[in-house]
């Protein structure tokens, strides 16, 4: 409990600042619809008019920006990304640091087991995670509903923020296991962060070319996408499952390594 | 009883060594020395024990029970301050030393108070902004506040001034008087010889030997230098004990073991201008070791 505490504290002010950031990305996104909603269709003419690649790699695709929902969706992937980010690095700092700020000497010679100390240090991470969830959730439930303009978009919002959850604890849990692998504690964010934004860049090589289609199984970013979410698509099953799979799996990698672990100090 | 048992204790680090083939025991109550220069695999045998890196083979027992095994449990009951000491830099002194006695199932408030004001620790204090010697006061008090039974020290006094150096040896004692083993590791031969009991000698990873403090004494060695006029290597070549006589104009050296009043009575026959008796440093004292195996 004393390491759970500990490490509460210690994120406390990052928690702050992502909440914030993602405050802002979805306060300052909502404010440009406030604008774009009243050229009214003429903004999707312009958009559709474009390159396929070029709405790909902003993430319009299919989706109809001159409604809030579907505008929301285009916000999604950035608010998609900026959690994912936050995770990955979490996961991979929360347990890679002790070793990179040499403190390993202080706290693996206490009487703790290394399983429990990773116990610890995991709950803190998803509990982080969580919050930050909770902030996008409340903020663009909050923000979007005030334009939403009688179309309803609640439990769109909810289910969009359920995927992210699910992907959030992906990205975590991967930072993790790459945090207990890595012989280098230094490289470990580097890694993890490297990671997801392959996998970001892989769905939209899938959305350009539609040969990658089968790929999307490699890429969480494809798992639940807003153009399904936010259209009444729901959640599949099947990604849900292969999600919380790896969930499971990079957790147990996470404690496996580490007790294995030779701690670098 | 033996606090500590290593038994063929070796780690490699890919290519690199480690340490080979390592064995010694630390019985109850001793002071125990592990002497060695810096890379010789002090540091690497402690952190073996902690469980902090896993032996490659061989194993190790702390109060019987194996180190890796059960490293929490005998955790309990171990105080370790390391080489260098580096703790969560936005936290207070007195936040880490709560944090660390947090740990331990006993009341560690009173010895916590007691080891502060011995150290002259100021608590308010951020860690970050403590200069090296205060760190490693930092280390003192959180290694030793729960009372350990077993202390492992890794050069301790690095970074302490004489003072406090002093003051952290005298509390050293009091522990291992109301019972606490020590293990001590330093590359400092003075330090160990003043402490400890009986010391392991490491080289290059391998034990070279395990004696008693009291036998490497006899084993005196000293390091001689003399300036004279006249200086010549007449009067020292025929001196049993005497090694490495070295004329350089009319400065006169060797290293003397033995009993060094023959050296003396023919130094007081010189007129001699200026005189240097040292302890040799650790080499040296290797040096020794390795020609006698040889």
């Amino acid at each position: 409990m004393n390491i759970f505490m500990r490490e509460m504290k210690a994120y406390r002010k990052s928690l702050f600042i992502w909440s914030v950031g993602i405050l802002f990305l979805i306060g300052a996104s909502m404010a440009k619809y406030a604008g774009l909603s009243t050229t009214g269709q003429s903004m999707n003419e312009i958009l559709t008019a474009m390159p396929k690649s070029l709405q790909a790699i902003m993430g319009t695709g299919a989706l109809d920006i001159s409604k809030v929902s579907g505008y929301f969706g285009v916000l999604y992937i950035y608010l998609l990304l900026m959690a994912t980010m936050h995770a990955a690095m979490l996961g991979a700092t929360i347990i890679a640091k002790e070793e990179r700020d040499k403190t390993a000497e202080f706290l693996f010679v206490k009487p703790v087991s290394r399983t429990s100390i990773i116990c610890a240090k995991l709950s803190v991470a998803v509990v982080n995670i969580v919050m930050l969830n909770i902030v996008a959730g409340i903020s663009s439930l909050y923000l979007v509903g005030t334009y939403s303009e009688g179309e309803s978009v609640k439990a769109d919002i909810i289910l969009a923020m359920s995927a992210m959850l699910i992907l959030q604890l992906l990205f975590l849990t991967i930072g993790s296991a790459i945090a207990a692998i890595s012989k280098k504690p230094k490289l470990a964010v580097a890694i993890s962060t490297g990671i997801l934004l392959m996998t970001y860049i892989l769905s939209i090589a899938i959305d350009l070319n539609k040969k990658l289609t089968l790929l999307k199984y490699l890429t969480p970013f494809k798992y639940f996408e807003a153009k399904i979410v936010m259209n009444g698509g729901g959640l599949e099953r099947k990604f849900i499952i292969l999600s919380l799979s790896i969930v499971i799996i990079f957790s147990l990698i996470t404690f496996v390594f580490y007790r294995k672990k030779d701690l670098q100090v | 009883m033996n606090i500590i048992e290593i038994n063929h204790l070796t780690k490699t680090y890919g290519h690199a060594r480690g340490i080979v083939d390592v064995s010694f025991q630390v019985k109850e109550g001793e002071i125990f020395g592990f002497i060695g220069p810096n890379g010789a695999g002090k540091s690497t045998t402690i952190r073996t024990l902690l469980a902090l890196i896993h032996p490659t083979s061989g194993s190790a027992k702390i109060f019987g029970k194996d180190c890796i095994d059960f490293a929490p449990d005998i955790a309990k009951e171990i105080g370790y301050l390391p080489s260098e000491v580096f703790y969560y830099d936005n936290m207070k002194v007195s936040d880490l030393l709560k944090y660390a006695a947090s740990f331990y199932k006993k009341d560690c408030r009173t010895r916590m108070k007691e080891l502060v004001e011995i150290m002259e620790l100021d608590t308010t204090k951020k860690i970050d902004d403590l200069s090296l010697g205060n760190k490693k006061k930092v280390g003192i008090v959180q290694g030793l506040l729960h009372e350990p039974k077993l202390i492992i020290l890794d050069e301790p006094t690095s970074g302490l001034d004489p003072l406090m150096q002093q003051r952290f040896f005298d509390l050293l004692i009091e522990e291992n008087k109301k019972g606490a083993t020590i293990l001590f590791s330093s590359h400092i031969l003075g330090e160990v010889q003043r402490l400890c009991d009986r010391v392991a000698i490491i080289k290059e990873g391998k034990i070279v030997t395990v004696e008693k403090i009291s036998n490497l004494r006899e084993n005196n060695y000293k390091k001689i230098k003399i300036e004279a006029d006249n200086a010549s290597d007449n009067a020292f070549v025929s001196i049993a004990g005497v090694n490495n006589l070295n004329v350089d104009g009319n400065l006169i050296s060797f290293i003397f073991k033995g009993d060094i009043n023959t050296v003396m009575t023919k130094i007081a026959d010189m007129e001699i201008t200026n005189i240097w008796i040292e302890e040799p440093d650790l080499e040296e004292i290797f040096m020794h070791y390795y020609e006698s195996e040889d």
